[in-house]
Parts: structure tokens; sequence; C-alpha cells
């Protein structure tokens, strides 16, 4: 897990064979990354979900006006959506589970650490920027989370304030961004930042 | 998604394989939340996973029976439900493997073999998860989505840098 001199190549001079030695010793790290990460990661949740909560209020908010949603926080990972426009006895329309959005981060801490052969500060420069991209995206889709809940699952009260469209495009957006989006995100962020690493040169064709 | 890759620069390669796999994950999840599809290809395939599951758990001496897609013994029942029968991993898996530039017996032997290991990383997590419950209930939910739902994904990312690293075409010069 140390940082040698960067050499930009595991497909330089050594070719397939440098690149497969560089793919197994990336696998090792992460492996070896995952723990610290994981403990990290569960160390700073609770801090981290007050941030989301409040700035996925302010995000929500934007979208509305006067303002009517608060994301109160039940507990180190959920908070409740609840609406000041409605009575007190039904303010708290839905729940989500915020620890739920953010755990890839795990993996994104990992893979970004375990790049072999490039300099620590190349690395952090590196996971400092896919973290600032990711928490751009969490914020997105605690939004997501709230439209949908809004949208789609609140009876005659979704269906009177959105319309076919709107309820459609909050339910696959959150779908989309749920999924796919963020579990794919810390691999996608690790090759916009490594994946010429495992090409080959063109000198090698 | 060409047996050649098209272009010499790496940057270019690089945004290429972004793009395509972005397009593929994008219209493969969207297929995903289509009911037909949901009801004629996800529904069996989940059932299938909890038949392979409950025949792993009775192996293991468990009293397990099966209803649909609901694992059930006595001390605890789990309902294996989209997002807990690998499905996601292997769209990821699948789109990363065929946005990237390599030939397509390549891609093909990637697939066949990745898909099925990922298979096996979650059957042993759909029978690991269903010990917990059973045993360790206070460890369940933090196992189901932080722990498990990682490793999985570890496993498909893990997976596709090793075939990578060994398929890649070169670029033309």
């Amino acid at each position: 897990m140390t940082g040698k001199a960067a050499s930009r190549g595991a497909g330089g001079a050594e070719g397939g064979t440098g690149r497969r030695r560089w793919a197994w010793r990336l696998v090792r790290n992460t492996v070896l990354w995952l723990i610290p990460a994981a403990a990290l990661w569960a160390l700073l949740t609770p801090s981290y979900n007050r941030f989301l909560e409040l700035a996925g209020q302010n995000l929500v908010r934007l979208t509305e006006s006067p303002d009517a949603t608060r994301l109160l926080p039940r507990d180190d990972h959920y908070a409740a959506i609840s609406r000041l426009d409605l009575p007190p006895s039904r303010e708290v329309v839905g729940s989500l589970r915020v620890t739920d959005l953010h755990f890839p981060a795990i993996l994104l801490v990992a893979l970004f650490l375990a790049v072999p052969d490039v300099p620590w500060k190349e690395r952090l420069a590196a996971l400092g920027l896919a973290l600032v991209v990711s928490a751009v995206f969490h914020v997105l889709l605690v939004l997501f989370w709230v439209k949908f809940t809004y949208a789609t699952q609140l009876g005659d009260w979704s269906l009177a304030r959105y319309g076919a469209f709107a309820r459609n495009f909050w339910g696959l957006g959150k779908h989309l961004l749920d999924l796919p989006v963020k579990l794919a995100l810390p691999f996608l962020l690790w090759t916009w930042f490594y994946l010429d690493r495992l090409l080959p040169r063109g000198e090698e064709a | 998604m060409s047996d050649a890759a098209p272009t010499a620069s790496p940057r270019r390669r690089q945004v290429l394989f972004l793009v395509v796999f972005g397009v593929l994950l994008a219209g493969s999840f969207t297929l995903l939340s289509v009911n037909w599809v949901n009801d004629h290809a996800v529904e069996p395939f989940t059932a299938g996973v909890a038949r392979v599951s409950g025949a792993a758990l009775r192996l293991l001496g468990q009293d397990v029976t099966l209803d649909g897609t609901v694992l059930r013994s006595p001390d605890f029942a789990v309902n294996i439900e989209n997002g807990c029968n690998g499905v996601e991993t292997m769209l990821i898996f699948m789109a990363a493997v065929l946005a990237f530039p390599a030939s397509w017996r390549s891609r093909l032997a990637g697939l066949a073999i990745g898909l099925v290991a990922i298979q096996g990383v979650n059957l042993v997590r759909v029978v690991a998860l269903f010990l917990t419950g059973a045993y360790l209930p206070g460890f369940f939910d933090a196992s189901h989505t932080v722990i498990w739902q990682t490793l999985v994904i570890l496993s498909g990312v893990l997976l596709w840098l090793l075939w990578a690293s060994r398929f890649a075409l070169p670029a033309r010069a």
C-alpha cells in the first residue's frame, strides 16, 4: 500500500504482464483498505448524515414556495420527511435511511487509496475530488428521495399536485440514482482518474 | 463496442468508455423498471436465487422452507427482493465489460465467468444474511445493506479489473 514514484504505465515497458501485475496489486490493496475505509466511514456517518439532512432540506426548499419541507433526524441513520403545511398529526409523510445513500463511499475510499505506483499526494488529491463529487451526488439523491415520496407515495395528495410526467420523472430519477448511479459511482470515478493505466499504449499493438 | 479500439488517444478511449458504460447502465436499469420485465424476467430469476439459497441453507442443516421468494425457518424469515438478487452488480459488470476495448471473444468469456462468479458471491451473501438474521438479528440491518451490498459490488469491480488488465486491446496507432 505504499506510494512509489509514478510510472504512468501499468502498461509501460512491461506491457501486458506489468498491467496484470499492477491490477493484482490493486485488487490486494483494495481488499486491505476496505476495513480502515469502513471504520472511517462508520465514524463519520452520524455527522455526515446531519450534513445531508440539512443540505438536502435546503435543496428541496429551492423547489417549493413557501418553504414546507423539514428533514428531521430520528437517530444516527434515519431522517423523517415532514411538511410544515400539513396538520401536526399528519406532517410526517415518510422516512429515509440516510446512511444507505452513501455507504458506497467505503468502496470509493478503498479503491482510490489502493492504486499502486501513484504518489500519496496524487492519490489523496484524486480521492478528495471524488469525495466532493460524491457529496454533491448524495445531496441530489436526498432531493430525489423526498420528491419521489411527495410525487408517488401520498395517494390523493400526490395525484393532486404532481402530473403523470412529474411522477414518472421523480420515480425513474430516484430509481436510476438510487441503484445504478449510487452503486456504480465509486467505479465510475475511479475509471475517470485511472482507466488509462489499464489501457495498453499504442506501441504495444 | 467494436472489437478494434477506434481511437489512439488514451483520454478519448477513457471518455468513450465512460459514455458507453453510462448509456448501457442507464438503459439496462430503465429496462428493469418496466413492470413487464420485472414480472417476466427479474421475479423468476429472483425465485431461482431463492431456490438455490434454500438448497444451500438446507445443506448447512437449516430447516428452511421456500414460499415464492420467501425463505422461512422456525427462527427467521427473509424475502429475497430486487437488490438482493445480484442483478444490479451483474448489470454494472456487464456494462463495464461491454464498454471496455476488448475483443468480443474476451468479452463473452469475461461475461460468462464474471456473471457466474457474482452469483456465487451473492449466494454466499444470502446464506450469510439468513444465518445473521437467525442467530445475530441485531447485526442484520447493517449486514444487509452496508456490508454485503459493498462486498457484492466490490466483487464485480475487482473481477472487472482483473479481466480488463488481461484483455485490453491496444489503440490503433
